[in-house]
């Protein structure tokens, strides 16, 4: 061990030192914004920022360990091999090519992170080992091994500090000035810790002359020289990054406003802050009108507005679809279809919202049309089926009926001839008994085949079967602009019964409610009540049309009466014989102003079938 | 039992009906013949007598439209009365005018059916008488030779004695006994009676060469 009064003692120039930790943190800076350049560029662009930062950033560490160096003084005069010191230069470039190669890659592991890092750190202590052995002076070099160790680890550690900040800073949606000047600066300072424990790890023990080929001595000015030539290039790093950045973000921008898709991004809590061009032209929003929640207030569809809703979905931070009708710019309104994707930091946070909207119109409006055709063969098929069923009854039951006929006329003849002998009547009395029973039996098999389907009986909600026909019907409702009130009495007793003779029951009401409302002015309105009665539930259906000529409501439960040019009069028939079937009762309360039509259900189960 | 005048068919193939139209037609002393259905009728031997068809339309099988359309096309020309047990009204056209004599919904009225009977039947008869005068004229003008033919043709065309005989090459005399052999044969009392006679025959004229 050489004791440290042997050795030459050294001095710091204070304010070199700290220029050569300005020179860290610039150089860290530069690094952070290579890296993104690097990570957003594509094969032969991301080989040429790869190489370029590279070397920028190696000049950077290379000068400020050079400035280290020169801020460190001695009493005897130093020169410097300069092979030497290129060498250092180039390791220090092939050190953060490794740094910016690791750092840009999709990801990174933490295998990856630390091999990495142990190759950078290992390129930073060796570049600058290479850098102290270029120093020829009249001394020998002595290291202190546990110093030097120390160092090689604070490179690597720095190192892997480095390709992680690196790392995260990356992705330029992030990017802040604020967040990668500080970041910038604990690398820089981490850069300088590593160099000036190296540089404390050597002493200089005064020795012959060293041998003064191929070195130069760094005259004041070259001090300064190499300070500036580093900072211009990596200005010049820099420069040339933050114009290919907004370059290329005009070119997104380009891209994202040229678009045939709508296309906007979002807070985590759903306000705008950016709409493409495309969506400002659609609805004709200028940007101040657009963002925030303007948006919502602006273009959206007051119905499709229920910010709850929209609310939840961005709260909940799923991928997540939504239609809405939008406003053009001349007011007319289409349909859209939302599509919104999150993106998230490391603990999964949405950060911002990502989306498209889509234009949808003319495929729900065919979709309408397709289900208000579908609803139209549906009523027409009931129609000919109905008339199908008309008809072979018609046939089956007038058969035997001729016969009965038939008959019965021969045998007034008979009677109205001058002679007529009993047993000649026999026959066809016999006949027209006979037939008689056939067509009550013919009826009766029809009946039979109509109840085939016993009715079933559940204990079943009335409210949920007023939920259900509610879905069912929605399009007539919306298409009939009715306006709707549901007033549900909570808790209601269950009754049994059958669930889609009930719900026939009322779309039966509900559709003639439909009818009846929209054949008067104004708008539609149809109320729907349940509530408790004495034994039961009580159902009613009120609608705002013109109510039913007190000379017709004997009549309206008549089977084959109608009111309709098209009806066949069965509905409130049948709803009558369904609703009587259930033990309970179907009734018209209210003619004027409107039909109320209310029907009981017993609770208790006195039901028949 | 004596040979009866006239005879209604019945095809319905519900037996009640069947029997019951029976009873009715027969109290009126009309000779009826029933089956169950159209294949049933086409396989029967018809008698050659004044008749008329009692068709239900739904028949298993052949329809009673579908029957009409087989007799119009076999030249069997029995008029037919519908009956239905739901008759719409393009059955109703479509029956009316393929000559259908009436057509009555189940059930009819009886007195309905048996005008429909009596009509058809009328109608029949007549046809009947027509087409049997026509059989005797027929076979009158087939016994006239070749020559008489010629000259009844040219005579029916309006021209003169005079006219026939430069026409056929012969002597007017020559032309006058044909003509009054002719005469003779086709039972013609006077010209205008032959005349009438060969336009029912509908024997094409012999243009007159001038």
């Amino acid at each position: 061990m050489i004791s440290a009064s042997a050795a030459l003692a050294g001095s710091y120039d204070y304010s070199e030192v700290a220029r050569s930790v300005v020179i860290a943190i610039v150089a860290s800076y530069a690094a952070l914004d290579l890296a993104g350049r690097v990570t957003a560029a594509r094969s032969r662009v991301r080989f040429a920022w790869l190489s370029c930062g590279a070397i920028a950033m190696g000049i950077g560490i290379w000068a400020m360990h050079f400035k280290g160096m020169l801020a460190f003084h001695l009493p005897v005069p130093v020169e410097y091999h300069w092979p030497t010191v290129l060498a250092s230069l180039l390791v220090a470039v092939l050190a953060s090519a490794v740094a910016l190669y690791v750092a840009s890659r999709h990801k990174m592991d933490p295998v990856e992170a630390l091999t990495g890092s142990i190759l950078m750190g290992a390129g930073i202590a060796g570049m600058h080992y290479i850098g102290m052995a270029a120093m020829r002076l009249q001394a020998s070099t002595q290291y202190s091994p546990l110093l030097v160790t120390c160092s090689i680890l604070l490179a690597i550690l720095f190192s892997l500090i480095a390709l992680l900040m690196a790392f995260d800073l990356r992705e330029e949606t992030r990017w802040s000035v604020p967040r990668r000047l500080g970041s910038a600066t604990v690398m820089g300072v981490a850069v300088s810790a590593m160099h000036y424990t190296g540089m404390a790890a050597a002493s200089f023990i005064p020795a012959s002359p060293p041998d003064l080929s191929h070195a130069v001595s760094i005259p004041p000015v070259g001090n300064s020289a190499v300070v500036i030539a580093a900072l211009i290039v990596l200005l010049a790093a820099v420069t040339t990054s933050s114009v290919d950045r907004r370059q290329s973000e005009d070119r997104l921008r380009l891209v994202i406003d040229t678009l045939p898709a709508m296309v906007w991004s979002k807070s985590p809590d759903g306000s705008a802050d950016f709409l493409n061009q495309r969506f400002r032209e659609f609805t004709g929003l200028s940007v101040e009108d657009g963002l925030g929640w303007g948006w919502m207030k602006n273009a959206v569809h007051p119905e499709d507005r229920a910010q709850e809703e929209w609310r939840t979905a961005f709260a909940a931070g799923q991928p997540f679809e939504k239609e809405a009708r939008l406003r053009r710019a001349d007011g007319t309104y289409r349909w859209f279809l939302l599509r919104a994707v999150p993106q998230r930091d490391e603990q999964g946070r949405v950060v911002k919202w990502y989306g498209t909207t889509t234009d949808i119109d003319d495929r729900k409006r065919a979709e309408d049309e397709l289900r208000q055709a579908q609803e139209d063969l549906a009523r027409v098929t009931r129609v000919v089926a109905m008339g199908e069923l008309a008809s072979a009854i018609a046939h089956e039951v007038n058969q035997p009926l001729t016969a009965i006929v038939t008959n019965g006329n021969f045998c007034l003849r008979r009677l109205d001839g001058a002679t007529w002998k009993p047993d000649e009547l026999r026959a066809p009395i016999e006949e027209i008994v006979n037939d008689g029973t056939r067509a009550s039996a013919v009826i009766s098999r029809i009946r039979g085949l109509l109840m085939k389907e016993s009715p079933t009986r559940t204990e079943l909600d009335i409210n949920q079967i007023i939920q259900e026909v509610n879905i069912l019907l929605r399009n007539e409702f919306t298409r009939n602009r009715v306006s709707l009130r549901i007033e549900l009495e909570p808790d209601l007793p269950r009754v049994p019964g059958d669930p889609v003779q009930l719900q026939q029951v009322l779309i039966n009401l509900i559709m003639n409610a439909i009818e009846a409302s929209s054949s008067t002015n104004g708008t539609p309105k149809i109320l729907i009540r349940s509530a408790r009665n004495r034994d039961g539930v009580l159902v009613q259906v009120q609608d705002s049309g013109p109510g039913i000529e007190p000379a017709l409501v004997n009549r309206i439960f008549e089977p084959f009466f109608t009111t309709k040019p098209k009806g066949i009069g069965m509905g409130l028939s049948i709803s009558y014989s369904i609703i009587e079937s259930h033990g309970g009762q179907l009734s018209l309360e209210s003619a004027s102003q409107g039909a109320l039509f209310q029907f009981t259900l017993p609770a208790n189960g006195a039901g028949v079938s | 039992m004596s040979e009866p005048e006239s005879i209604v068919f019945v095809v319905d193939d519900d037996p009640s009906v069947r029997s019951a139209i029976k009873r009715l037609i027969g109290s009126m002393g009309l000779q009826v013949e029933l089956f169950g259905s159209a294949q049933e009728f086409l396989a029967s031997k018809l008698p050659n007598l004044p008749s008329c068809l009692v068709l239900d339309i739904r028949l298993p099988g052949i329809s009673g439209l579908n029957l009409q359309r087989q007799l119009a096309h076999a030249n069997i020309q029995i008029p037919i009365i519908f009956i239905t047990a739901h008759g719409d009204i393009t059955m109703t056209v479509r029956a009316m005018k393929a000559g259908a004599v009436e057509f009555l919904t189940k059930p009819f009225r009886d007195q309905d059916l048996l005008d429909a009977i009596q009509h058809a039947l009328e109608r029949d008869r007549n046809r009947r008488q027509q087409e049997a005068e026509l059989a005797v004229l027929r076979d009158r003008f087939d016994s006239l030779s070749p020559r008489e033919r010629e000259v009844v043709a040219l005579v029916v065309s309006g021209m003169l004695n005079k006219q026939i005989a430069a026409q056929i090459g012969a002597a007017e005399n020559t032309v006058k006994v044909h003509r009054s052999r002719a005469m003779e044969k086709m039972n013609a009392t006077s010209l205008a009676d032959l005349i009438k006679m060969i336009l029912r025959l509908q024997v094409p004229p012999i243009e007159p060469v001038n």
